[in-house]
């Protein structure tokens, strides 16, 4: 599978000079399968450049909502390939007893915050509730569960042969949890992501800003590393930048975060932190691009 | 992967109950009694730690309950059963007996827990009633 990292920012975009290495759009990442086939992890403004990259007439290409708030979902009005005729667009989310996801999307995609609405977008796109068993995706096998965040909302596991990454971009497992003891059968996202060869996880706070967001569905860099290390991936990738963490910030905190790493045994080299435009090729030898 | 992860409505429950003061029960889609909190270990007289996850018959008859007469109440009348078999809340009023012997006049409440696949578990929280009374030890060891 082959990965590019195109927004690792939570929250609201943040460009600006203080954050042009690690990248102010947010949460999108592209799948590329053995066979072609291509998946984008949310549709946060990320997803903008996608599209444009994406200049071929006929594009086919399947978009995994984790949940739809405003960070994971903006990037769908300026997405090209929406906007061609020629384009396939499958759309998966988690269910919701209250609406469809179209419906829901639709609140965005419509009057007053849109010009455009879903009926008019003149590609083919469909919308589909996540399945709870696995499903074929192309070559990948898709899995999506419920995580611990705020509303319905979904991490993904993408797996291709004996390669799989992790997607759990917006989770707050140790809300009530003792991360580093509890029995993994009560963690959330742990079946999901245990022993993925790359998994994404939510890491917007320091622990010391933690305190003043708890209950608000994200996890701080403790949190992360302790449920990382209860679930075991070859590599992690900490994701979902805090729009206030500047470049120079998170330099420091990837410091911090090998050393915390180290202090619970890992390797130094399994952790890192999401930047933009970033792209790796997940295979069995892990290889990855600078 | 495993097949163990609980759903998640059912860690989001536990979690919440690890947060109360009130004694509350967790019971999973079939029954088993897959966690209590503190509080309720306090009222029991054991730690969910020390008596573990047990069946329904064995949480229901642990602990009593019995009615105003002294009788035990049969377990498909207790609150948690219909929760979860008749998918509804229910609520009684009975004394269960901790294991220390202590018999406590309780108010239960039991909700299913519903998610978009159906009924995953059911909560139960316990309200004691006025002041603790001596009795003699529970019989059944969980």
């Amino acid at each position: 599978m082959k990965i590019k990292i195109w927004g690792a920012r939570g929250s609201v975009p943040s460009p600006g000079p203080e954050t042009t290495r690690y990248g102010g759009n947010t949460s999108c990442i592209q799948v590329t399968l053995s066979d072609g086939t291509i998946l984008a992890l949310d549709a946060g403004t990320g997803i903008r450049s996608l599209g444009l990259a994406l200049t071929e007439e006929g594009t086919r290409i399947n978009i995994l909502l984790t949940h739809l708030h405003l960070d994971h979902i903006q990037g769908l009005m300026f997405f090209a390939p929406a906007f061609r005729p020629s384009s396939e667009i499958v759309i998966w989310g988690p269910e919701s007893p209250e609406a469809s996801l179209r419906d829901r999307i639709a609140r965005y995609i419509s009057a007053p915050l849109s010009p455009v609405e879903v009926r008019e977008l003149p590609c083919d796109v469909s919308f589909r509730s996540a399945p709870h068993s696995e499903w074929q995706i192309g070559t990948a096998t898709i899995q999506a569960a419920s995580v611990t965040h705020r509303g319905p909302t979904l991490g993904y596991r993408v797996t291709e042969g004996d390669t799989s990454i992790c997607y759990i971009p917006d989770h707050e497992p140790g809300l009530g949890v003792q991360l580093g003891s509890d029995e993994p059968e009560w963690i959330s996202g742990y079946e999901l992501a245990h022993g993925a060869s790359l998994l994404f996880h939510d890491c917007q706070y320091t622990d010391e800003e933690y305190p003043h967001h708890v209950g608000w569905g994200h996890a701080p860099l403790a949190d992360a590393l302790d449920f990382a290390r209860r679930v075991d991936p070859e590599r992690l990738m900490l994701f979902h930048h805090d729009p206030l963490h500047t470049d120079d910030f998170l330099d420091a905190f990837h410091g911090r975060a090998i050393a915390g790493w180290e202090e619970r045994g890992g390797s130094a080299r399994r952790v890192e932190l999401a930047s933009e435009r970033r792209e790796l090729e997940v295979g069995s030898s892990l290889a990855a691009s600078p | 992967m495993s097949n163990g992860q609980r759903p998640l409505e059912l860690i989001l429950a536990r979690n919440f109950l690890t947060s109360l003061s009130t004694p509350g029960f967790l019971v999973d889609e079939d029954g088993m009694l897959v966690f209590y909190n503190e509080a309720a270990a306090a009222m029991l007289g054991v730690s969910f730690e020390d008596a573990g996850s047990m069946g329904p018959e064995q949480w229901g008859t642990a602990f009593g309950p019995f009615d105003d007469e002294g009788e035990q109440v049969p377990l498909e009348e207790l609150p948690l059963t219909i929760a979860l078999r008749q998918n509804r809340p229910a609520h009684a009023h009975f004394t269960i007996r901790s294991l220390k012997g202590q018999e406590h006049s309780i108010e239960a409440s039991a909700v299913p827990i519903r998610a978009g696949e159906g009924t995953s578990g059911a909560l139960v929280f316990f309200w004691p009633l006025g002041a603790t009374r001596a009795g003699g030890p529970a019989e059944v060891t969980p």
